[in-house]
């Protein structure tokens, strides 16, 4: 026990003292490891748990998908999906808002970053919604809660953190989970952001010509064909995700730079090094949290955390609905990354005892989260979603509230109807 | 010293970069040989993950250069002058002190008992200890850029910006 209180002592000092939340995860499993150790073979456990847990194949997706993610964003491909969207949703009264919404859609079931999304849609769909005399800040709300399908929509660079977090659930079901879900608080968010634009009597009937309309759907296909690679290739089982994403970087690879030509060869480089940057980013992460997950396995601080969440309750609703509130209280002041890889290993035992698959628990999770990316004080879609519509969180904040609610009442049903993740999956045979 | 941050950053950025584009070109020719040749490759998927290593780590020692790695701020960015001075001395401090003990020191001794026991992967005969070698390598960049941090704020001289954004969500 003594373990796990200067674990937590040492985490939450250097946390908030501004240390790098990968350096304050090592650094408190070092000091709760020295307890029983001493500093060197402490050291040379943690620096062994940093080596065995970035050795993981699975990993290799998060590069190729954070690499394919960037070439996608500047390499055309999100204005050709914001003209499909145009064309399928765009003719409805407040046609602008559905467009963002389904654009997010789309830009997520080819990218695995929500982050990007928001950047690359909402940087196209802002000044022409304003032209349309849309609210600026409305605008950015709509894209900025809407940012977030993405990473429930596959493919995800948080559901492979997460399956590693978790001792290796599928990636694979984790992907074919989410696409329920993130259809549903799509449609939803779809449906409050047409009503307020109804009511508010923005325009709509943004009407394309048919001639127009079967170009943009054909300039859209090579984009949309990467879906059916991607995820065709998983679901039928022909690559592993980490193979799809290769594929997925070679295939935006000649989309952007060779046939569209939006990113020249110079640039290359450039975008390698920022994405294996970002990576590494993450990779530090997974490695000092693999040497903290297993200072508290052997301290036995989830049994411990597990006992005290079962103390005021033994029921799964009230469980849930409490596990919940904590996750939305964790993201609303932390990345995701770093909250999949430290609330994963605490969590998930106590809600398997409940009978919860981890697999629905991997969604519930990315989807408390997701609801965290949107609020201050910490929130990179929020952040980025008002930086590319030039706003403030402060004039933004009132605009999202509808849209939280929205996201909350999904979120309920995704917790409390297993099937909304787990059919799909179990229909594939996962 | 003021031009060795410029000189360890290009070095760093150019070595991930490059690394990176290997492990693609890796991981499509194992897709491609499993089905073009229908021979699977033997060796790219233990290449593809000891590559993996050595992007995180020296990847995570430029990301600490350009002070990227994700941090809880709320509390420090309201510091100015002295205090925000002190807060920063601290910071580096403790991670520099991670980089000597856990990296170098701990890294270190890993890859001496891999290679005092002369391990070596399956598929590419390759000792493990050469693997490990990223953390103590890696170390020692953290540990360079820290330092280097460390004299500016004492020269009070200006570094990188925080630039700090989870792109992995």
């Amino acid at each position: 026990m003594n373990e796990a209180l200067i674990l937590a002592a040492v985490f939450a000092i250097l946390l908030f003292a501004g240390v790098p939340i990968a350096f304050a995860i090592g650094l408190s499993a070092l000091a709760g490891l020295i307890v029983s150790l001493d500093v060197t073979s402490a050291s040379t456990v943690i620096a062994q748990r940093m080596a065995t847990g970035l050795d993981s194949f699975a990993l290799l997706a998060i590069p190729f998908f954070i690499l394919s993610g960037q070439m996608m964003n500047r390499g055309g491909i999100a204005r050709r999906l914001i003209d499909l969207a145009k064309v399928v949703v765009g003719r409805l009264p407040g046609g602008l808002a559905y467009v963002n919404v389904l654009a997010n859609m789309l830009f997520g079931s080819i990218s695995g970053s929500a982050v990007a999304s928001a950047a690359a849609i909402g940087g196209f769909m802002g000044p022409l919604m304003r032209r349309e005399g849309y609210d600026r800040d409305y605008s950015a709300a709509v894209n900025i809660s809407s940012a977030t399908t993405g990473l429930l929509i596959p493919p995800s660079n948080v559901m492979v953190v997460y399956s590693l977090a978790s001792g290796g659930v599928s990636i694979a079901a984790l992907f074919i989970a989410g696409y329920l879900p993130g259809l549903l608080l799509g449609l939803a968010l779809m449906a409050v952001a047409g009503v307020i634009a109804k009511r508010r009597g923005y325009a709509g009937g943004l009407r394309v010509g048919a001639n127009e309309a079967v170009r943009i759907f054909f300039a859209s296909i090579p984009s949309l064909l990467l879906i059916g690679i991607v995820m065709g290739g998983i679901i039928l089982g022909w690559f592993t995700p980490t193979e799809a994403s290769a594929i997925a970087v070679a295939y935006t690879f000649l989309l952007a730079v060779v046939v569209y030509r939006e990113i020249k060869w110079s640039e290359l480089p450039r975008l390698f090094t920022d994405a294996a940057a970002t990576t590494a980013i993450v990779l530090l992460l997974v490695g000092t949290s693999m040497g903290m997950s297993w200072v508290m396995s052997s301290a036995n601080i989830p049994q411990t955390i597990s006992e005290a969440l079962l103390t005021p309750t033994q029921n799964k609703i009230l469980l849930f609905l409490l596990i919940n509130l904590l996750l939305l209280v964790v993201g609303t002041f932390m990345d995701m990354t770093p909250a999949v890889l430290i609330f994963t290993p605490i969590f998930l035992p106590v809600v398997m005892k409940f009978g919860m698959d981890p697999i629905h628990f991997g969604v519930v999770l990315i989807f408390n989260l997701c609801i965290g990316l949107c609020t201050p004080p910490v929130g990179s879609i929020l952040f980025v979603g008002c930086g590319v519509a030039e706003t403030t969180i402060a004039r933004v904040w009132r605009h999202l509230l509808p849209f939280f609610i929205t996201m909350l009442v999904v979120l309920g049903i995704v917790t409390y109807w297993p099937a909304v993740s787990l059919a799909l999956p179990r229909a594939l045979g996962f | 010293m003021k031009s060795l941050r410029p000189a360890l950053d290009r070095l760093l950025a150019f070595t991930i970069g490059l690394l990176l584009a290997v492990m693609v070109g890796n991981v499509l020719w194992q897709v491609f040989t499993r089905f073009a040749l229908s021979r699977p490759s033997s060796f790219t998927e233990e290449a593809a993950r000891f590559l993996m290593i050595w992007v995180g780590l020296l990847g995570a020692a430029y990301a600490a250069g350009q002070k990227a790695h994700l941090a809880f701020d709320l509390l420090t960015t309201r510091f100015e002058g002295a205090r925000k001075r002190m807060s920063e001395l601290f910071i580096h401090t403790t991670i520099l002190f991670f980089a000597l003990a856990v990296l170098v020191g701990g890294g270190g001794r890993l890859v001496w008992i891999q290679l005092s026991l002369g391990q070596q992967s399956a598929a590419l005969q390759l000792k493990l200890g050469y693997v490990y070698l990223a953390l103590p390598v890696a170390g020692v960049f953290i540990a360079l850029y820290s330092v280097i941090t460390l004299l500016e704020l004492i020269r009070r001289q200006p570094g990188p910006a925080q630039n700090l954004t989870d792109l992995n969500t």
